[in-house]
């Protein structure tokens, strides 16, 4: 869950990058954040980073009250999230696979489940053709589901994208979203940073508009038609969204390990969902 | 962390090394020469300091005993000056010795002392050799106390150029050792701060997906140590080279042994374990700190 509540960033030159923010973006939800260039919405997600602290007000990510995290405290925090970057990020002296596996061996997670994960996230993204390339031996858009697919491996509890199909062609721009649709389909919360607004249009969701520092908009909408939905469906959909995470087992040979792994939360849902007969969306 | 997390980590530390081979390389490069310039300063001092202390070796107190002592009792100082402080080495010169010194020191002394057949007449005497020039003054004192003691001559101008000289040489080696150092470590830092430049966005990837700053910094102090050990060893390899080149030479040449004494001139044999061990020791600690010190500024993700 992310909460900030009355939230303001000013920066050392006297800059108000964000202007008494106050958002709930709760488990499960799939959100866009957008807003012009300088609106306040990278600020946000360096916010979300912990990679500044707010001026005032509070910011709650994952049960973490980041405004009063040690910093030696901000690793453990960062494990609970996962990244997707424009520029993609990737270690480019480390393979596809290594570049994955990197995330699990942070976590000082077993050998033995590494051989395991890796390779299963890789193919959930459709790259196990590329396990062994250099990041500088893919196209935009693999590197872009390398990205995803090293953001998914601990499966985080969310997911913070920040534009994520902004190096990347159009058409592929979709598939990318799509993909972060089917994650978020399995219980983990999107929270995606665009200025694509026909890649907004076309999936529709909650949409969140940050202008000067300020959201100026926060509504779900449909899909495709951008039209914003009546009231009674938007309490609905957002109770939706609301639901709780499943709950699962976590795999033996974890051990300390307090990370849940997103094949263990597909059975789960799998098995949630059978039964209650069938998957709720 | 477990110890299949630690192997990790020494794993890629040494893998860097290839990864970033030409960094790795310059890495390397900068800390040989620059260990090779700090040790060949440091080896230089050591000779310098030796060498000095060897002209002070042939610097004697000439002890002259009172003519009427009896043999007993001349023995007898010879062992009070063996027992003393400071004392290298103490030579008995007889009276018929010190006889035929003066006439073979004086020009034409076989023709002056020739109508002289009795060198009862001249003192016994000693040649003392002390260990500590800087306390000649005192130890000269010492001898001239004990009984039977006619007089204990010394050149106290030699011993004071010999400290003046000890001194200077220190000084200047001291200066330079330290130059070098602080250069080595500047030329060092700025070469480990390029490699870790080149690498930033790597640890702020590291940083995002949650790598505490120790995980992240071990394959760098690995890559230094190792790099740093390969420096050292290189270093210590061609300084040998150097100083058995240098050593022959000096040792060729007659006079300059005779000068300083023989043995002023430090054989490599003689500090060749410690060489190797400080070139070593020094290559890997400031490759290996010199590494982690540089991912530092990166870490504040």
């Amino acid at each position: 869950m992310v909460e900030l509540q009355n939230v303001s960033v000013t920066y050392s030159g006297g800059v108000d990058a964000l202007n008494n923010v106050s958002l709930k973006i709760n488990d499960g939800d799939f959100a866009f954040v957008v807003g012009s260039s300088g609106a306040g919405k990278s600020t946000m997600i360096k916010l979300l980073l912990k990679e500044i602290d707010a001026t005032s007000g509070t910011v709650t990510v994952n049960g973490y009250n980041l405004g009063k995290l040690k910093k030696r405290k901000i690793p453990e925090f960062r494990r609970t999230l996962g990244f997707v970057f424009q520029d993609f990020r990737l270690i480019p002296s480390m393979t596809v696979y290594e570049n994955i596996a990197f995330v699990l061996r942070v976590l000082d997670a077993p050998l033995k489940y590494i051989r395991k994960r890796v390779p299963y996230v890789i193919s959930l993204v459709g790259l196990h053709a590329k396990t062994n390339s250099y990041p500088d031996e893919l196209s935009g858009g693999e590197k872009q589901r390398v990205a995803i697919a090293r953001a998914l491996v601990n499966d985080p509890q969310l997911i913070i994208a920040d534009e994520p199909t902004g190096n990347i062609d159009p058409e592929l721009s979709y598939e990318i979203v799509e993909l972060l649709k089917g994650i978020n389909d399995q219980g983990t919360t999107i929270l995606m940073v665009t200025h694509e607004h026909d890649l907004v249009r076309h999936f529709g969701g909650r949409i969140i508009n940050i202008t000067n520092g300020e959201i100026v908009y926060d509504e779900i909408v449909t899909g495709t038609n951008a039209e914003v939905l009546p009231e009674v469906e938007l309490a609905q959909a957002m109770e939706n969204a609301a639901r709780p995470r499943p709950q699962y087992a976590m795999p033996e040979d974890i051990g300390e390990n307090n990370v849940p792994y997103v094949d263990d939360v597909i059975a789960a849902i799998t098995s949630t969902a059978t039964e209650q007969g069938g998957a709720e969306k | 962390m477990k110890i299949s997390g630690i192997k990790y980590l020494a794993n890629q530390g040494i893998e860097n090394i290839w990864k970033n081979k030409m960094m790795a390389f310059a890495t390397f490069c900068v800390l040989l020469i620059s260990l090779l310039l700090v040790g060949c300063s440091v080896l230089f001092y050591i000779n310098m300091n030796s060498m000095i202390l060897g002209l002070g070796n042939q610097n004697e107190v000439a002890v002259y005993v009172e003519t009427d002592t009896p043999q007993e009792r001349v023995d007898e100082i010879g062992e009070q000056l063996r027992n003393m402080d400071n004392i290298g080495s103490v030579t008995y010169i007889s009276k018929k010795e010190a006889y035929e010194r003066m006439q073979s020191q004086i020009s034409q002394g076989k023709e002056i002392f020739d109508y002289i057949d009795d060198y009862q007449f001249m003192p016994d005497g000693f040649s003392v050799t002390v260990v500590d020039n800087e306390q000649l003054r005192a130890t000269v004192e010492a001898i001239t106390r004990i009984e039977n003691i006619q007089s204990a001559d010394s050149s106290p101008q030699v011993a004071e150029f010999l400290r003046e000289l000890r001194r200077v040489v220190t000084l200047i080696a001291g200066a330079a050792i330290i130059a070098l150092a602080a250069v080595s470590m500047i030329m060092i830092s700025n070469t480990t701060k390029a490699s870790v430049f080149s690498r930033r966005e790597e640890i702020q990837i590291m940083k995002y997906v949650g790598a505490t700053n120790a995980f992240i910094r071990t394959p760098f102090f690995v890559e230094g140590l190792v790099t740093g050990f390969f420096s050292g060893a290189g270093a210590f390899f061609i300084t040998w080279a150097i100083y058995r080149s240098v050593y022959n030479i000096l040792m060729a040449q007659g006079m300059l042994i005779n000068a300083f004494g023989a043995g002023s001139i430090v054989p490599f044999a003689d500090i060749r374990l410690y060489c190797g061990l400080a070139y070593l020791a020094v290559g890997s600690l400031v490759g290996a700190f010199g590494s982690v010190i540089s991912t530092r500024k990166h870490l504040d993700v």
